[in-house]
């Protein structure tokens, strides 16, 4: 018996792309025979949903991976799994996880007409700035149980008479035989830029370039975003860095444009409703820039927030392993190779002590990288590593001292104007890991 | 004691000399500076004497500290002996920081830099049975506490301690203090040391606390939680530039301050000498049962080699029946699998000490940001290599001293020197040695990887073989192409 049901991934991020062909799928792996290497992509098992049927007809594994296609980036597109929990009501009691199936369905007394979706997304970002409800962009795919593309139209208030900006869309992805599997597809929008019809800024600004906006769709005479800017008495919606919008005019006061994007994020609903009851699940999307370093992994991700915010900021003993220190280490090795660490060792972009906070000799690229690379040898040694004591605690990134400064991670700011500090549980494993033994004899945990 | 170092040190051991062997009573006091030297000579004698010992302390402590193993504790006595050895590791980082300090005091007196050190077992002015690799005792942590001892340390504890040093170490241990206070006598003094004889463009050579402390500085240290139960006092790496007297003096005072104790520290210092932590850890380990320090402590062999029939080559040190002081003696690596690691371990070690010298012949300059800097990617694979040195070192504690006793005691790092540590005029020349230690350690990774492809340290071996190919190219770049 079917006891609930869920969505998998519970979050899943949509990659921009106009290209008509969605991204083939790849792991993203460590090589064990460059282990001092980026990150390799390896192609993996491909479905191809054909759009006008809504079945997956064929799966492949490409021989190589191109992200574009004629010059166009091609959209991830991520496909939504629904599972049961059959046996036990509860996972930790018996209960597992398995994929729904047609097959599953029939052995419940059900079918797939008796489940039904529904997605609904939305731009806020506008909204945040301006406080205005009208300037909320929000896309309702209404209930739909058929296998037809479903777009999801972003409407808005303060939009001019008939203009909307496109998602993207979904499609409830219709099982056969050989994928009897439920899933549902969001496909992305292109990444497109949009404006509005206010008028150009005052001489001697210049007016934006109209290539920049495929299509002019926000009424400057219905909402206040065109020629908006933040109020440094407002600490609710300044952001740091502030203007992070297309605007003009100085630092303080900056003005902006009135362009929207047509990036989302919302809710997908599924409900299986079966002999009187109904089930229901909840998954998230979100769609945002194509990745441009995708052999790489940031030092600091929403997963590591996600897991912190979960699991609380302490870990179990029997998870502090070598193998997530080194994960922390490759990644701080990846992410130098983005940088400018001659410009971050400046420290322009935030206050403190001034001028270099690192011995300028020290911070080449190259000599950072080779210095990272020995961290990863090291812990492949089973050696506690000694660094815990160098990172950066959470309630020390306003500390902008000099020493406060040259705390790892070091030249990386976070998600505001400070230097990044690691999550606390990335710090707490770290360091249970550099409190257990000097050497561990070859067996390392 | 070797004649051409001795003849020169009977001022700092503040003794009169017998004038005569065995006939008549007759003594003359030490000259300041000692016949044959002038005041600048005397004083670079004294400091590249100081830069000896610091490395050879440094050494032991390392050793000292690979020896101790908390696995075989209850979980919650762990984290003490965890403790023990993360502060000795910490005193061995503040050593090399001393020895770091002192290259710079010799830069600054023009004289030539001392990375050297006789190999174990040494005589030495510190010890007169010399620097010993052995495993961490209350014995060998009296030979420490007395060498980092303050000069009025005189308190029954002190008696007893410096009895059981003595019989430990063949006679009595004298305190490294003992130098450095005659360092600053010296220094101090214009008419020895003239105001003129300081280098004072010399800065651009020397090793920065920037370039070298990284952020081990005191201030911001991780704060102990609530479940640190090794909580420590972190302490500041003494890495001083010199540029005149005050800065030579400060550096001086600095060191001596932090490891040897010029004076007794006050009871509420937070920043505990090495000798105050050294006398800690002796103390809670005169504690323990005999089976538990049976437990912390690895049966690693006392100076360990690959040197299979040096001339030391003997039973462990003990004493004899009379209580004599025991003979120096190393031990052989005999198990092929630990003398490949060991011998490994003896190429990074000289590739740290290289690194570390040809720092010190590299002004700073960053004309062109793109390429790597030869001096900062120098500084980085100094630590890389002590990185490495730890990693093997791990390897080695591990592994059978002998192939014919697989139940005895183990191997250990050996920190053997290497035959010169002298450097070759043109800079190609220099970037070709480091070039030629990758080889070296390339012949060695193989042979290794070959012998036991799941032996310990596999991971490591392919890691490390794959950095060095890195490395390798870089340093053909840094020939000018020169390389194949």
């Amino acid at each position: 018996m079917i006891h609930e049901l869920r969505i998998l991934p519970p979050l899943a991020i949509a990659r921009f792309g106009s290209a008509p062909t969605p991204m083939d799928n790849y792991d993203v792996v460590v090589d064990p025979d460059n282990p001092l290497g980026y990150r390799q992509l390896r192609p993996a098992e491909t479905l191809v949903l054909d759009g006008a049927s809504g079945e997956i007809t064929e799966t492949f594994v490409a021989d190589e991976l191109r992200f574009t296609e004629n010059g166009r980036v091609r959209p991830v597109a991520p496909f939504l799994e629904v599972w049961a929990l059959v046996g036990d009501q509860q996972l930790t009691g018996g209960g597992r996880l398995e994929a729904l199936t047609t097959t599953l369905l029939e052995a419940e007394g059900a079918s797939v007409e008796d489940l039904h979706w529904q997605v609904q997304v939305a731009n806020l970002k506008v909204v945040r700035r301006t406080g205005e409800r009208d300037d909320m962009v929000v896309a309702d795919s209404d209930e739909f149980s058929d296998h037809a593309q479903r777009p999801l139209v972003g409407r808005c208030e303060n939009f001019l008479a008939g203009k909307t900006i496109g998602f993207g869309h979904v499609q409830f992805v219709r099982p056969t035989a050989a994928h009897p599997e439920i899933r549902l597809r969001f496909t992305p929008a292109g990444g497109f830029i949009y404006g509005s019809n206010g008028p150009p800024p005052p001489p001697p600004q210049q007016p934006p370039d109209p290539g920049d906006v495929s299509d002019i769709v926000y009424d400057a005479s219905k909402g206040l975003w065109d020629g908006y800017r933040d109020r440094d008495n407002d600490s609710r919606r300044t952001t740091a860095p502030g203007q992070i919008y297309a605007g003009f005019g100085p630092a303080t006061a900056h003005v902006s444009h009135g362009y929207l994007d047509d990036g989302c994020d919302g809710v997908v609903r599924v409900t299986l409703q079966q002999a009187g009851r109904t089930l229901r699940a909840v998954g998230r999307i979100g769609a945002g820039p194509p990745t441009y370093a995708p052999d790489a992994v940031p030092i600091r991700t929403v997963g590591d927030e996600l897991e912190q915010a979960l699991l609380g900021p302490e870990v179990q003993p029997a998870d502090a392993t070598f193998a997530r220190a080194e994960e922390i280490v490759r990644r701080a090795f990846e992410t130098i190779r983005l940088m400018n660490t001659a410009v971050a060792n400046e420290g322009t972009w935030w206050a403190g002590d001034g001028g270099p906070f690192m011995d300028p000799s020290l911070v080449d690229v190259v000599a950072l990288e080779n210095l990272h690379q020995t961290l990863l040898v090291a812990l492949r040694s089973g050696t506690a590593p000694w660094f815990a004591d160098v990172l950066r605690d959470h309630d020390q990134a306003a500390d902008l001292t000099n020493p406060a400064r040259r705390k790892m991670p070091a030249m990386m700011r976070g998600a505001d104007r400070f230097p990044l500090a690691l999550t606390r549980r990335q710090v707490d494993l770290i360091r249970k890991l550099a409190q257990g033994p000097l050497f561990t004899d070859g067996e390392r945990p | 004691m070797r004649s051409r170092i001795q003849r020169h040190l009977w001022p700092v051991l503040g003794e009169r000399i017998p004038v005569r062997q065995g006939g008549p009573e007759e003594t003359i006091a030490p000259e300041v500076p000692p016949l044959e030297l002038s005041g600048r000579d005397y004083a670079i004698f004294l400091l590249r004497l100081a830069a000896e010992i610091e490395h050879g302390l440094m050494v032991q402590y390392l050793f000292a500290a690979y020896s101790l193993d908390s696995s075989n504790l209850a979980p919650e006595r762990r984290p003490l002996v965890r403790g023990w050895q993360e502060t000795i590791l910490a005193i061995a980082k503040e050593e090399m920081a001393h020895l770091v300090t002192v290259q710079n005091l010799l830069i600054a007196l023009g004289g030539p830099l001392q990375f050297n050190r006789e190999d174990y077992p040494n005589d030495n002015v510190l010890y007169e049975s010399g620097f010993t690799l052995q495993p961490l005792t209350t014995s060998s942590l009296a030979t420490y506490v007395c060498a980092e001892s303050p000069q009025n340390w005189d308190t029954d504890q002190a008696r007893d301690i410096k009895r059981e040093a003595e019989i430990a170490a063949g006679g009595t241990v004298n305190r490294v203090g003992r130098l450095y206070e005659e360092l600053v006598r010296v220094i101090g003094d214009e008419e020895l040391v003239p105001d003129g004889t300081f280098d004072e463009d010399g800065g651009v050579f020397q090793a920065s606390w920037d370039a070298w402390g990284r952020g081990f500085r005191r201030s911001g240290q991780h704060r102990p939680g609530p479940e640190d139960t090794d909580a420590r006092e972190e302490h500041e790496l003494v890495i001083a530039t010199v540029s005149d007297r005050a800065t030579a003096l400060a550096a001086l005072n600095q060191v001596g301050e932090q490891g040897e104790g010029f004076e007794n520290p006050a009871p509420d210092d937070d920043d505990e000498s090495h000798f105050q932590r050294l006398l800690g850890i002796y103390e809670a380990l005169a504690g323990m049962s005999e089976s538990e320090q049976r437990a912390v402590i690895r049966n690693v062999a006392t100076n360990p080699t690959t040197h299979l029939d040096g001339p030391d080559v003997g039973p462990e040190p003990a004493a004899d029946a009379a209580g004599d002081p025991p003979a120096a003696t190393t031990s052989p690596i005999s198990n092929s699998e630990a003398r490949m690691w060991a011998h490994l371990f003896n190429v990074r070690y000289r590739k740290l000490l290289v690194s570390l010298a040809h720092t010190f012949e590299l002004a700073e300059d960053r004309s062109d940001v793109n390429r790597p800097g030869p001096r900062g990617t120098l500084i980085n694979r100094s630590f890389s290599e002590m990185y490495n040195l730890r990693s093997i070192a791990g390897v080695l504690v591990g592994l059978p001293l002998d192939d014919a006793d697989p139940g005895g005691r183990s191997a250990g790092p050996p920190f053997q020197m290497p035959h010169t540590l002298m450097l070759a005029h043109d800079e190609d020349d220099r970037w070709r040695l480091h070039r030629d230690l990758l080889d070296a350690s390339g012949t060695l990774i193989g042979r290794i990887a070959a012998a036991d492809g799941s032996g310990a340290g596999q991971d490591y071996i392919r890691a490390l073989a794959q950095a060095d190919r890195i490395e390798l190219a870089q340093v053909d770049l840094l020939i000018g192409g020169a390389g194949p």
